[in-house]
C-alpha cells in the first residue's frame, strides 16, 4: 500500500479513519458500512448481514473482499464486525498504518503518575536544602513522563484525523461509529438500521472510553479488540509494537 | 367472495429481505410463508406493512392437498390462524403433495392427472375449505416428470377443481413456462381451459436452464420468456394482483425494484 497525501496532509480511507478513530472494531465497522452503502450486502431486521448476489461491484480492499467472503452465508452483525476486526487483513491495516508513522506503540497511563510529579515537587524543595535532592527531579519527571502514557495515534496520525469529516455515511461510521451520532442524528439511522440491529454490538464497546479520549483517541472504542492504549507493556522502547505483537490492536491471532 | 380486489404488483416477503421489501417502491402487497410465521409473534417487518395498509396473503407448502392421506388439519388450522392475524382476505397452497406413506418428499410433488386422483384432491381441498375462515387460492406447480396414464390436461384437471370446490386459482406463470420447456404442456391451451375469471392472482419468479432442463429456482432472473407467458395472460384476462417469488441469492434493491418494474409494465401493457 502506498501513502497517498493530499495538499492539506495524508490523505485517509474511511477504514483508516475508522482504525485511528477508535481502533481495529470501528475499522471494521467502516468496511461494513461501505458495503452497505455500495449495496455489496444488506442487513436484515434480525441483523443478518448477506452478501447481495450479482452486483457487478467488487470490493476494493482486502478487509472488503474478506468481510464480503464472510457475508456469503448470513452471518450476525455484530459478529461479521467482530470477525473482521480480529481478521489478518484489519492487521495488515494496523502495521500499514504504523509504518506510515499514524499509529506508534502506546504506553499505559499510570494512577501513580501524580504521585510521581508530588515527588518531583517535594525533590525541588528538598534540593534548596540540600542540592543532591536535586539529582533526583530529573528522574522523577522522566518517570512521570512515561507514567503519563502515550496514545497509540501519533502527531501526524492525528493531524491526518483532523480533516477527516462526516461528510457521508460511510465517514460517518469512521468517525462515530454506527452507534454514535452525527448531527444530533443517530449514524444507523444514515442506514435505515433499526436501532436493534445497531444495538448488536456490544455496549462495552459501544462506550467511548474516558482514557482514550484522555490519550488523544485512537484504538478506544472497537468492537471486540479492546484497546491499543491500555493493554500494551508500557514503557516498552522497542522496536515491535506491542499491538502487532499479538496484542489488542487487531493483528492477533489472525481471522477466524 | 364476489372477486378479488384489486392487489397490484406484490413481492413475496422473506425475512432476508424484510428491510428492502418495506424500502422498496411501488410494493402494493406481499406474501408470506404461512409455515414460517408464529401466531402472536408475527415479524416486525410484517406489522409494519400491515400497519402501512399493504395486504399481506399467506401462501402455505405443506398441505399436502394432493396426498391420499387425509389433510392435516393442524396444519390448515395454522395457515387459518395466520390469514386471521394479518387480516387475509385469501389463503393459498398448491395442486400438489408433499408427503405419502409417512414420507416427505421435500418438494412440491405433482398430482397424477386421473380422475381418481382429482376425486381425492377434491375431497382433500373442500376438507380444507370447511376449516379455513378465507376462501382459498390453489397454484399450479413445476413439474420435472408427468405420471403416466393421465386423463386431463393441466388445464382441464385445475378447470375441473374449480368448478367441483369452488377454489380460486393461483397461476405461476414461472411454473407454466417451466412445464412449457420441460414436459411441453401449451401455455396458451392452458390458459384457455382454465376459469380465469377465478384468477386469484399470479406468481412470477426467475430460474434458470440447465442443459435441457429449466430449473425453477426463484434464486435467478426472471426470464423475459416467463414475462411473455406473463403477457399472454394479460391479453386474456387482467389479473387482480401479480408477485414476484424470490427465496434466494437476492439481488441488490434496484435489481429487485427492476423485475417488479417489469413486471408492472406487462400488466399495464393491457390495462390502456
Ligand atoms: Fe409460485
Amino acid at each position: 500500500m502506498e501513502t497517498p497525501t493530499t495538499a492539506q496532509g495524508t490523505w485517509l480511507s474511511a477504514e483508516e479513519a475508522g482504525f485511528l478513530t477508535a481502533g481495529p472494531g470501528r475499522a471494521a465497522e467502516a468496511v461494513l458500512a461501505r458495503l452497505i452503502d455500495t449495496g455489496l450486502v444488506r442487513v436484515s431486521r434480525d441483523g443478518l448481514v448477506t452478501a447481495v448476489h450479482q452486483t457487478g461491484h467488487e470490493a476494493t480492499t482486502s478487509i472488503e473482499a474478506r468481510m464480503l467472503g464472510h457475508a456469503r452465508t448470513a452471518v450476525r452483525f455484530d459478529t461479521i464486525v467482530q470477525s473482521t476486526a480480529n481478521s489478518t487483513e484489519v492487521a495488515d491495516l494496523y502495521r500499514h498504518l504504523f509504518s506510515r508513522g499514524l499509529l506508534q506503540v502506546p504506553r499505559r497511563r499510570s494512577e501513580a503518575r501524580w504521585f510521581t510529579l508530588a515527588v518531583a515537587g517535594v525533590l525541588t524543595v528538598a534540593g534548596f536544602v540540600a542540592p543532591p535532592f536535586f539529582a533526583g527531579v530529573p528522574i522523577a519527571l522522566c518517570l512521570f513522563v512515561l507514567q503519563y502514557g502515550r496514545s497509540p495515534v501519533t502527531k501526524a496520525g492525528k493531524a491526518a484525523l483532523k480533516h477527516v469529516t462526516a461528510h457521508d455515511r460511510v465517514h460517518a461510521v469512521a468517525l462515530h461509529g454506527f452507534t454514535g451520532k452525527v448531527a444530533r442524528q443517530h449514524v444507523g439511522e444514515l442506514f435505515e438500521l433499526p436501532q436493534s440491529v445497531v444495538k448488536m454490538i456490544p455496549p462495552r464497546s459501544r462506550k467511548p472510553r474516558k482514557r482514550s479520549t484522555a490519550d488523544g483517541g485512537g484504538c478506544g472504542s472497537a468492537s471486540s479488540s479492546s484497546s491499543c492504549g491500555t493493554t500494551s507493556s508500557g514503557c516498552s522502547s522497542s522496536s515491535g509494537s506491542s499491538c502487532s505483537g499479538g496484542s489488542s490492536c487487531g493483528g492477533g491471532g489472525g481471522g477466524d | 367472495m364476489a372477486g378479488i380486489k384489486d392487489l397490484g404488483v406484490g413481492i413475496g416477503w422473506r425475512s432476508e429481505i424484510d428491510l428492502t421489501v418495506e424500502r422498496l417502491p411501488g410494493v402494493d402487497f406481499v406474501e408470506v410463508v404461512a409455515e414460517n410465521l408464529h401466531i402472536g409473534h408475527l415479524p416486525e417487518s410484517v406489522t409494519l406493512l400491515l400497519e402501512r395498509g399493504v395486504p399481506v396473503l399467506p401462501h402455505a407448502v405443506s398441505l399436502s392437498l394432493g396426498s391420499a392421506d387425509q389433510v392435516d388439519l393442524h396444519r390448515v388450522e395454522h395457515l387459518g390462524a395466520v390469514a386471521e392475524a394479518v387480516g387475509a382476505p385469501m389463503v393459498s397452497d398448491h395442486v400438489c403433495f408433499v408427503r405419502a406413506g409417512g414420507l416427505d418428499s421435500g418438494h412440491l410433488m405433482p398430482v397424477p392427472r386421473t380422475r381418481d386422483a382429482l376425486d381425492v384432491l377434491v375431497a382433500n381441498v373442500k376438507l380444507a375449505q370447511r376449516n379455513l375462515p378465507v376462501p382459498l387460492a390453489l397454484e399450479n406447480v413445476a413439474a420435472l416428470l408427468e405420471w403416466p396414464d393421465g386423463e386431463l390436461s393441466e388445464g382441464q384437471f385445475l378447470a375441473e377443481l374449480v368448478e367441483r370446490t369452488d377454489c380460486w386459482l393461483l397461476v405461476d406463470v414461472a411454473n407454466l413456462y417451466a412445464n412449457a420447456r420441460n414436459i411441453g404442456t401449451d401455455p396458451e391451451r392452458f390458459l384457455d381451459e382454465i376459469p380465469l375469471e377465478r384468477l386469484a392472482y399470479v406468481h412470477v419468479a426467475g430460474g434458470e436452464q440447465n442443459g435441457d432442463i429449466y430449473h425453477d429456482t426463484h434464486a435467478h432472473a426472471v426470464l423475459p420468456e416467463v414475462l411473455e407467458v406473463l403477457d399472454e395472460l394479460c391479453s386474456r384476462v387482467a389479473p387482480p394482483g401479480v408477485l414476484l417469488e424470490r427465496d434466494d441469492n437476492y439481488p441488490s434493491d434496484t435489481e429487485i425494484a427492476g423485475e417488479l418494474a417489469a413486471i408492472r409494465a406487462v400488466v399495464n401493457k393491457h390495462r390502456g
